[in-house]
């Protein structure tokens, strides 16, 4: 029994670190995905080795070139011994050292002719990552990936400069992790338990021990009342009203060094949040998506029954997150209030439920085919939801947004990221035409001023330093930055996988010369 | 870099690198396939399981060898022409003095300490040597350029620094979960299993009459193992507690503890009933209690008596199975063992305060500072610092940038490259600027200054203590045996009693020759010191004081907390210009200074402990 526990127990202990990011929930989701990478240079394999240390299902290389001796000088997975040998093959048995809990398979082909020829087999895959793969083919695997609803990330790196664009048609998250969210207190439209909890303690009480040990939710509840008693029962919310408030909150302290007084006024802001509904959450409650039927997923179910919520039991609020940060508190009050928040928040947990059973009925799906766990956890983020929306490749690069380019181009935060974005699709046109990468000013500018042209920019000029630029990397994958890039990319695939945090909403352009980064929307 | 300018750079360049964790690992793989063909290393760990998530230079079977030279062989294997020297060394040993480090071109941190940080800092300043910083810490992380003249230096910034806690709150008023872990780490395990000759504020109150032990931890030689670890727990669980009680005074404002006696938590459980265990430890793995008990889910909350029995299982295994390492255990949170004891002993102590109880993973992430990690961020911090190191080599200084990645990208950024900013003029560590101690030089002794502000705060590692031209103390090998008798003498007296008196506008002088730092300080004399904010009873200013960061008790997020005291002195930041635009950038959140909340201190794994050293934590009230 013993060996067996501690056989469980082996794999956590080596996850350790990052299961205190993502937790196990995330950890398990990671270990069921599957992951498809196109061509290993050192980009590619850079992101899979970061993945495969992770612990990632499992993982499979397409790549039909042989180990030369360009391979050798950037990509760490390869050695002399691996000259002449599939690039795949030699990849995937370093891959497999790293992680015995991963599965690692590769199939000897060329991306392109995989996607030109068999686009049905991209459908096994959890996500596709692409790296240093030309417009033409990654156009045409965009197509396959969002026709079986597999999610792309597309990644290169060109000299100095590198690239990464996540596309999907809809990623929804719940545990979308900001980092900094107001605690979710209702000070300003307190629930009858905690109203009367707030009663029951005497904040006027001149005992110097119960004084200073009441904890600030009462203090900000019982003023908050007293205010608003009189002011025509409104809340502070001018500048020199929230002034008043914090004066007011003061003027109860029996002396100078009352932490729980001091953290009060710290906290008064509070009082005066904006009530109800959130724009980005009304927006995705009044998306058409949650007009529910059977094909609708979970998320949108999940959705549906909040829009229900909001109106009925919750009274134009969302359900209660329940926890509440660290006061000074006498323990007994501390407990006291931490009970009151988590029983709301299981009351609106259990409305929530009952109204997601009734509308799976009603679609015909199983009342019970979606767990109280993640109701749960859904409950507990309303406030964080998100839903990511991405153009697809064959609108970016045929119906590009000419006001948004534009946009980019007279920004002087984003405009080098969008004439790195133009020559690279620029390189791609030369590489398209004369089958080798640019070294040649001349002809690089012409493309890249095609390239122009065709999105209907006639006459934006680009920035000859540049254009010398890339055409001094000549197409180079240079280590720091495939590193650098491989990391970013894989970094995604993560926040994808586990559906926490919020990826990256857009192409992401690196610039290595100053290090300079932006999210270009195309 | 991809020019045939920076090729030649990184060609001749011989570089240092410090660390071969997270960064490292990455680093160390970066420089090498970039072209460089001279690097040292320096690292004194060895390899952990925990490591194997993201440290891929390393396998299981390299667990609890040298990283330094796993590391190199693992490079050596796919580069065998190029020059790797390692070193399982101590960055801070005497070898790795100036003149070591003036042989680089250019050192490379991926530490995951700020004393080592601090140490690099000054030998490179010392040097003349540019030094590369970095830090990572989940999704965040930073590359900071540091070249004597042209930059700020590593410590002209206030850095966060672990949250340290008032001794009484440790040992007698818990609050909050946080407080027992301490207790249980640098109290309660050091007690049991550490060196019995350190100091140790764990009340060790003996019964009247009932024991004539000097040592109520001592067991005896024919005290039978279950009988110690139940009087154990009693004496520190109830006995202990209903001493406390007594003291009526701290309890008039307080909520009272329970004492916890074994005979209520497991009053089923004879005397050798957790004898069970024993045959399935058959000495192939790692003892542990958990184990042995058959608890499988560390991130479930064990009750009270679920605890209980982790306390006697894991006291019973120490004596048991690792007997030899009794007396010189150190708390590391790798050990499960160890870790097993101090999650138990904490969640009794927090049961009887009336404090929420914790996971076994919750309480590790406490105990051991965890700093999570992940391979994609330090792959990416370490492609960055080579783009940086490569400018350095090539004194492309214009160029040189502090980058911060971020979690979450902010207008549109995931990295905010800043420029430098110019040196700190009041920086005591690369300009010349005497500091200012207010102490009470009647009471404080030489050596609560040495420990307390000249090691501690000042981060030196052997200093030497001027008093006009007397020389009152001095630290390191080769001392003459009179000598050292002398300045054992002086350390154990007040600073007004010292051979050269130390009185109000006296000035110390203060010197490291390993890191070849010197400086001053005023002394201030005073008598009257807060116990809670000015817990160690004297008050050093005109440096840049670190930031405390708070640690969550969930495993959560690091937050840098802006309130505790910034006592710089004159212009904090020579360059307001940039360092607003910074400011901007990251827009001022709720109680987040920029710099504070920019600055990721820690690598992967990361050591620092919670509070101060145990040694330096005793006796921090006034007198």
């Amino acid at each position: 029994m013993a060996a067996a526990a501690v056989a469980v127990a082996e794999p956590k202990t080596k996850y350790d670190r990052q299961l205190r990011i993502w937790g196990d929930q995330g950890q398990a989701a990671l270990e069921k995905a599957s992951i498809c990478l196109l061509n290993s240079g050192p980009t590619g394999t850079e992101a899979l080795k970061n993945l495969v240390l992770g612990g990632i299902g499992s993982v499979t290389v397409v790549d039909g070139s042989k180990v030369e001796p360009s391979d050798l000088g950037n990509n760490f997975l390869l050695n002399k011994e691996c000259l002449g040998q599939s690039r795949a093959q030699s990849v995937c048995s370093f891959l497999q050292e790293l992680n015995d809990a991963v599965k690692v398979k590769y199939v000897e082909e060329s991306p392109g002719t995989m996607i030109d020829t068999n686009p049905s087999f991209f459908s096994q895959f959890t996500v596709v990552i692409a790296t240093q793969l030309p417009e033409s083919s990654l156009l045409k695997l965009d197509g396959i990936c969002r026709a079986a609803d597999i999610v792309l990330v597309a990644a290169r790196s060109y000299g100095l400069t590198g690239l990464v664009r996540v596309s999907v048609k809809e990623h929804c998250v719940i545990e979308s992790k900001p980092d900094h969210f107001l605690d979710d207190l209702r000070l300003h439209n307190p629930w009858t338990e905690l109203k009367q909890f707030a009663k029951s303690i005497d904040i006027c009480d001149k005992d110097p021990v119960v004084h200073k040990h009441t904890p600030y939710i009462v203090i900000l509840v019982r003023l908050a009342e007293k205010w608003a008693d009189a002011h025509d029962g409104k809340l502070p919310s001018t500048r020199q009203e929230k002034r008043e408030f914090k004066d007011l909150i003061r003027a109860h302290m029996l002396n100078v060094d009352e932490e729980n007084y001091k953290e009060a006024v710290e906290s008064s802001y509070k009082v005066s949040v904006t009530p109800g509904i959130s724009t980005e959450i009304r927006q995705i409650i009044d998306d058409s998506s949650s007009e529910v039927n059977l094909s609708s997923s979970d998320f949108w179910v999940l959705v549906a029954a909040l829009k229900e919520f909001i109106a009925n039991e919750g009274n134009g609020d969302l359900p209660l997150e329940g926890t509440i940060p660290d006061m000074t508190s006498q323990t007994e009050y501390y407990v006291s209030l931490q009970k009151i928040y988590q029983a709301k928040a299981e009351t609106d947990c259990l409305a929530m439920e009952h109204r997601v059973k009734n509308i799976l009925k009603r679609i015909g799906r199983h009342p019970d085919s979606i767990s109280r766990a993640y109701i749960k956890t859904f409950c507990k983020n309303a406030r964080k939801l998100r839903v990511c929306r991405y153009r697809s490749m064959e609108e970016e690069f045929n119906a590009p947004v000419i006001s948004e380019v534009q946009k980019y181009f007279a920004d002087e935060d984003s405009c080098f990221a969008m004439n790195f974005y133009i020559l690279l699709r620029a390189v791609d046109r030369l590489a398209a035409n004369y089958s080798r990468l640019p070294g040649i000013f001349d002809r690089l500018k012409v493309a890249a001023v095609s390239v122009l042209s065709d999105m209907g920019l006639n006459g934006t000029s680009l920035s000859e330093d540049l254009v010398t630029e890339v055409c001094r990397f000549a197409g180079a994958e240079i280590h720091p930055v495939a590193a650098f890039i491989g990391g970013v990319a894989s970094q995604e695939v993560i926040k994808l996988v586990t559906k926490q945090f919020v990826p990256l909403m857009g192409t992401f352009i690196f610039n290595g010369i100053d290090l300079k980064s932006q999210v270009l929307a195309l | 870099m991809a020019s045939a300018a920076s090729e030649e750079a990184v060609k001749a360049a011989k570089v240092l690198m410090v660390g071969a964790g997270g960064i490292g690992c990455e680093l160390l793989k970066t420089l090498a396939l970039t072209g460089f063909s001279d690097i040292h290393l320096i690292d004194l760990d060895t390899i952990e399981v925990s490591n194997l998530n993201r440290q891929f230079l390393f396998r299981k079977s390299h667990v609890g060898q040298s990283k330094a030279h796993v590391a190199r062989d693992a490079v050596l294997k796919f580069r065998p022409k190029i020059n790797i020297s390692s070193y399982h060394a101590n960055v801070k040993d005497a070898q790795f003095n100036v003149d070591f480090f003036k042989q680089f071109n250019v050192v490379l941190n991926g530490l995951d300490n700020l004393d080592a940080r601090r140490h690099v800092n000054r030998l490179c300043l010392a040097a003349e040597v540019p030094l590369v910083e970095s830090g990572t810490t989940g999704f965040l992380g930073q590359v900071t350029v540091h070249v004597k003249g042209k930059t700020e230096c590593y410590e002209c910034q206030p850095k966060p620094v672990p949250k340290s806690y008032p001794v009484c709150t440790i040992t007698s008023t818990p609050s909050k979960f946080v407080h027992c872990i301490v207790w249980a780490k640098d109290l309660l395990f050091a007690k049991l299993f550490g060196d019995k000759n350190q100091d140790n504020d764990l009340n060790v109150h003996s019964k009247d009459g009932s024991s004539s032990k000097s040592d109520v931890f001592e067991r005896d030689v024919d005290e039978d193992l279950d009988q110690y670890a139940r009087r154990i727990y009693d004496h520190v669980f109830g006995y202990n507690i209903e001493v406390a009680l007594d003291n009526e005074e701290t309890w008039k404002n307080r909520r009272r503890p329970t004492p916890v006696y074994i005979r209520d938590t497991l009053p089923e459980e004879t005397v050798q009933q957790n004898g069970t265990s024993r045959e399935c430890n058959n000495g192939h793995e790692e003892p542990s209690a958990m184990a042995s008990l058959g608890f499988r889910n560390p991130q479930e909350i064990w009750t009270l008596a679920d605890n209980s029995r982790v306390f006697l299982e894991t006291l019973k295994l120490f004596f048991e199975k690792r007997q030899k390492e009794i007396g010189n255990l150190i708390f590391d949170k790798d050990d499960q063992l160890a870790v097993e004891l101090v999650t138990s002993a904490a969640n009794i102590r927090a049961h009887s305060f009336g404090i929420p109880l914790h996971s076994l993973f919750e309480a590790k992430g406490v105990a051991g500072n965890i700093v999570h990690a992940v391979a994609t961020t330090n792959a990416m911090i370490a492609g960055l610092i080579v783009i940086e190191a490569v400018k350095v080599l090539q004194g492309d200084y214009k160029n040189y940038r502090m980058t911060y990645c971020l979690e979450h990208a902010k207008r549109k950024m995931l990295l905010m490259p800043v420029e430098p900013f110019e040196p700190n003029e009041s920086c005591y560590v690369c300009s010349e600027t005497p500091l200012l101690l207010d102490v009470n030089t009647k009471t404080t002794k030489l050596r609560e200054v040495i420990d307390k502000i000249i090691k501690s705060k000042l981060g030196m590692n052997l200093p030497l203590v001027m008093i006009g031209s007397t020389l009152v103390f001095e630290d390191g090998d080769g001392l003459e045996e009179d000598e050292a008798a002398n300045y054992a003498l002086n350390l154990e007296k007040v600073l007004a009693e010292l051979p050269a008196p130390v009185i109000n506008g006296t000035k110390l002088t203060v010197e490291d020759f390993q890191q070849e730092l010197s400086c001053s300080i005023n002394i201030k004399h005073r008598e009257e010191f807060d116990e809670e904010k000015e817990p160690d009873g004297m008050v050093l200013s005109g440096w840049s004081a670190p930031v405390e960061k708070q640690v969550t008790s969930n495993g959560g997020k690091l937050a840098a907390s802006s309130s505790s005291a910034h006592d710089t002195v004159g212009d904090a930041s020579a360059n307001p210009g940039t360092k607003r635009k910074l400011d901007e950038v990251l827009e001022s959140k709720e109680n987040c200074d920029a710099s504070s909340s920019a600055q990721v201190i820690e690598d992967d794994d990361d050591t620092i402990m919670l509070d101060e050293d145990p040694t330096l934590l005793k006796k921090k009230r006034s007198q």
